[in-house]
């Protein structure tokens, strides 16, 4: 009898552990990434609550002193295998950077005390004698303090990121413009290692890698403090802000759970959601990015605008249902989420972030339409994503329409949310 | 879903009815023999078939001798080999899966003085080859399984990793000869024991769980929710045995185990 779904999803979580994290493909993404561990913890703890608690102790040992999470901590024997990597960061030089690891000076979407919570939820026993959330819960807060000040770099309540690979949707199109007005020329001789393990059309090209590049050591030569006047690329990010306010909640969670004070936490979640309506675009049903410089809100429907579905105080949230389940997205015939507008002229279905339908974003929908009481819906896109992971290896991605599987494969967020849609009771934010 | 059995010793009852109604009642499926040498369990044949008639659930036994098939000495060896065989054809008439039998027990370690074995890899590799060969052959032919154990550094030298029965395994070609992983054993030798389990699943026809100290599960610190995965993920669908030492009486530290277990098989 073949492995069922649930089994492989184990067997590669197993595969992909290193003994204190998990990597998110053994090939292409030889490093700890900072929101992969979180989505990973979501479904690790299905199949050891200790082992997800110990992926996000090790993502948090890499806490900055500024609160920051960065976005990699890297493994030092595989730094020629991924670029840029700890010799192009140099963090250990930076004020306020670990000296224990390496990391990168970027962070990525604030998706970590939303895991945290869940972690402790699937076995609280474990949690308490491991003193988990009395542990997380000063870090987490750490974090979220460093996105509310230093990160606010619009004056407007949200946090901005200052390269898309901070989103974690790299070459989405929401950056096109702002990239426009970076120079594509960095210092640094860069080599592309992921195109040894990926195929070119499937990845960022070369022109954008510049602009990347270019940005990063920008960012890294002002010590990353983000104190600089000049930088070009500062850009509010609905999925970012929409995970930023349900981590809240979710610290309102642990809060109450530590005998603290949640209200804080509450009110936090409250002035986010209303912050992001100022992103709301009429025009597309959905989200925007605010560009930050030129101040211009930014008019392309994305996953990203979508999302924050999420929350479960939000006003917009029929017509965001509608948009979701609309031609842009579900409605187009897709088996899974597109990451762009499929009614866009520049829609590219099999790379990366401007088309392809990634599972996280899936799983993050499904929960969405859930907390909106969506359950058929949610159902219903929950099985193709299981039934796609099943067929394709766990894929990094797949082409929504026919659901061909793309980048690499046995990707870990892939089999762990795989896993916790197998698994859960229910869609709620925190179950 | 697995059958969670537990040895016999552990269990009062002057029958192996009584011990089956209490291992029952502690939330057990069933019961792991023990066979003694000099033809013991042979002479257990009326009352193992008894009980089996009366529906005891008794899968696996678990060889319980003073020398064994890697013993030095070579007429031990041949009794060993002689005790194995019998007691596999005692299994396979009462309706049993297999019995289980280290490569030594107690008779050398390298960790330990003097430290260098009197016979060398070469005559140890044969002498194993020499016994699990004939024996898995027998174990076909009876339609059950010879389970090899694997051992920690202190009490065997011969077979001390997973990944050295599945050697072995491969080497015998046999599907009569199969690995026992002893979780106890494996935290002592295992890098990682999700990882362990995974190298060598196809070989895996039995396990017994022990915690980190022999102690009963939950007395330790085993993670128990990543053996049950690991354990589904590998398809391991036979029973698990606990063999262990207790941390107290048995009827107040056994009953929680089954429960434990429970929450991951």
């Amino acid at each position: 009898m073949a492995p069922s779904v649930a089994a492989r999803a184990i067997s590669v979580l197993e595969a992909n552990w290193t003994g204190s994290h998990t990597l998110p493909a053994t090939g292409l993404y030889p490093h700890q990434w900072s929101w992969d561990s979180a989505f990973i913890a979501i479904g690790l703890r299905r199949v050891s609550p200790r082992r997800a608690g110990q992926e996000l102790d090790a993502l948090l040992a890499g806490q900055w002193a500024d609160g920051r999470i960065p976005q990699i901590i890297f493994d030092p024997h595989r730094d020629q295998d991924y670029s840029p990597g700890s010799q192009f960061w140099q963090s250990r030089t930076m004020p306020g950077s670990p000296d224990v690891v390496d990391t990168a000076g970027l962070v990525q979407p604030p998706n970590h005390a939303w895991a945290v919570w869940k972690v402790h939820a699937a076995d609280p026993a474990e949690s308490t004698r491991r003193s988990f959330l009395e542990r997380t819960y000063p870090q987490l807060l750490a974090w979220h303090e460093y996105l509310r000040t230093r990160r606010d770099r619009g004056g407007r309540g949200l946090a901005s990121i200052v390269h898309p690979w901070e989103s974690g949707t790299d070459n989405s199109p929401l950056w096109d413009d702002a990239l426009a007005r970076v120079p594509g020329t960095p210092q640094h001789v860069f080599e592309r290692p992921d195109l040894l393990h990926a195929n070119a059309s499937e990845r960022p090209s070369d022109r954008e890698y510049g602009r990347y590049f270019w940005l990063a050591e920008r960012y890294r030569d002002h010590n990353c403090d983000d104190q600089d006047t000049e930088y070009p690329f500062l850009l509010e990010d609905p999925l970012f802000n929409s995970l930023y306010a349900i981590s809240e909640l979710a610290l309102a969670r642990i809060a109450s759970e530590l005998g603290r004070d949640p209200e804080p936490h509450v009110r936090r979640a409250s002035e986010l959601t209303v912050a992001l309506g100022e992103l709301f675009v009429e025009s597309i049903g959905s989200y925007g990015a605010r560009d930050v410089t030129s101040g211009q809100v930014v008019a392309k429907a994305t996953i990203n605008g979508v999302l924050p579905l999420l929350l479960p105080d939000l006003p917009t949230a029929e017509t965001l249902i509608a948009t979701l389940l609309g031609p842009r997205f579900l409605g187009s015939g897709a088996q899974l989420v597109p990451s762009y507008d499929a009614t866009a002229a520049d829609l590219e279905p099999e790379l990366y972030w401007r088309g392809p339908a990634w599972f996280n974003m899936a799983w993050l929908a499904a929960t969405a339409l859930g907390v909106h009481g969506r359950q058929d819906a949610a159902n219903e896109l929950g099985q193709n994503l299981v039934r796609l992971a099943d067929v394709n290896d766990f894929p990094e991605y797949v082409e929504p329409w026919i659901g061909s599987p793309h980048g690499t494969r046995r990707f870990s967020w892939t089999a762990a949310l795989t896993l916790e849609t197998l698994r859960h009771d229910g869609w709620g934010l925190f179950e | 879903m697995n059958l969670i059995t537990v040895q016999e010793q552990h269990l009062p009852g002057d029958s192996l009815e009584k011990k089956f109604e209490v291992a029952l009642e502690w939330g057990f499926d069933g019961i792991e023999l023990r066979s003694k040498g000099d033809l013991h369990f042979a002479s257990r044949l009326p009352e193992l078939k008894r009980a089996r008639d009366n529906g005891v659930v008794m899968p696996t036994t678990c060889v319980e001798m003073s020398h064994f098939i890697g013993a030095f000495d070579p007429d031990l060896r041949a009794d060993a080999v002689a005790q194995l065989s019998s007691q596999l054809s005692v299994m396979a008439e009462i309706g049993g899966v297999g019995v289980m039998t280290p490569g030594s027990y107690g008779m050398f370690s390298k960790r330990l003085p003097p430290f260098e074995p009197p016979r060398s890899p070469e005559e140890d590799h044969r002498v194993l080859v020499d016994a699990l060969g004939p024996l898995a052959e027998h174990a076909v032919s009876e339609g059950v399984e010879l389970f090899l154990e694997p051992l920690n550094r202190y009490e065997d030298y011969l077979v001390n990793r997973l990944s050295d029965a599945a050697d072995l395994i491969r080497e015998i070609g046999s599907n009569g000869l199969r690995i026992v992983a002893d979780t106890y054993h494996m935290n002592i030798e295992e890098t990682d024991l999700a990882s362990a389990f995974q190298d060598v699943a196809p070989f895996i026809g039995h396990v017994q769980a022990s915690d980190s100290n022999r102690l009963e599960p939950g007395a330790g610190h085993i993670d128990w929710a990543l053996f049950g995965a690991t354990l589904q993920a590998i398809g391991y669908e036979r029973s698990v045995a606990i063999e262990s030492r207790l941390s107290g009486p048995a009827a107040s530290v056994l009953p929680p185990v089954p429960q434990l277990l429970r929450r991951y098989l």
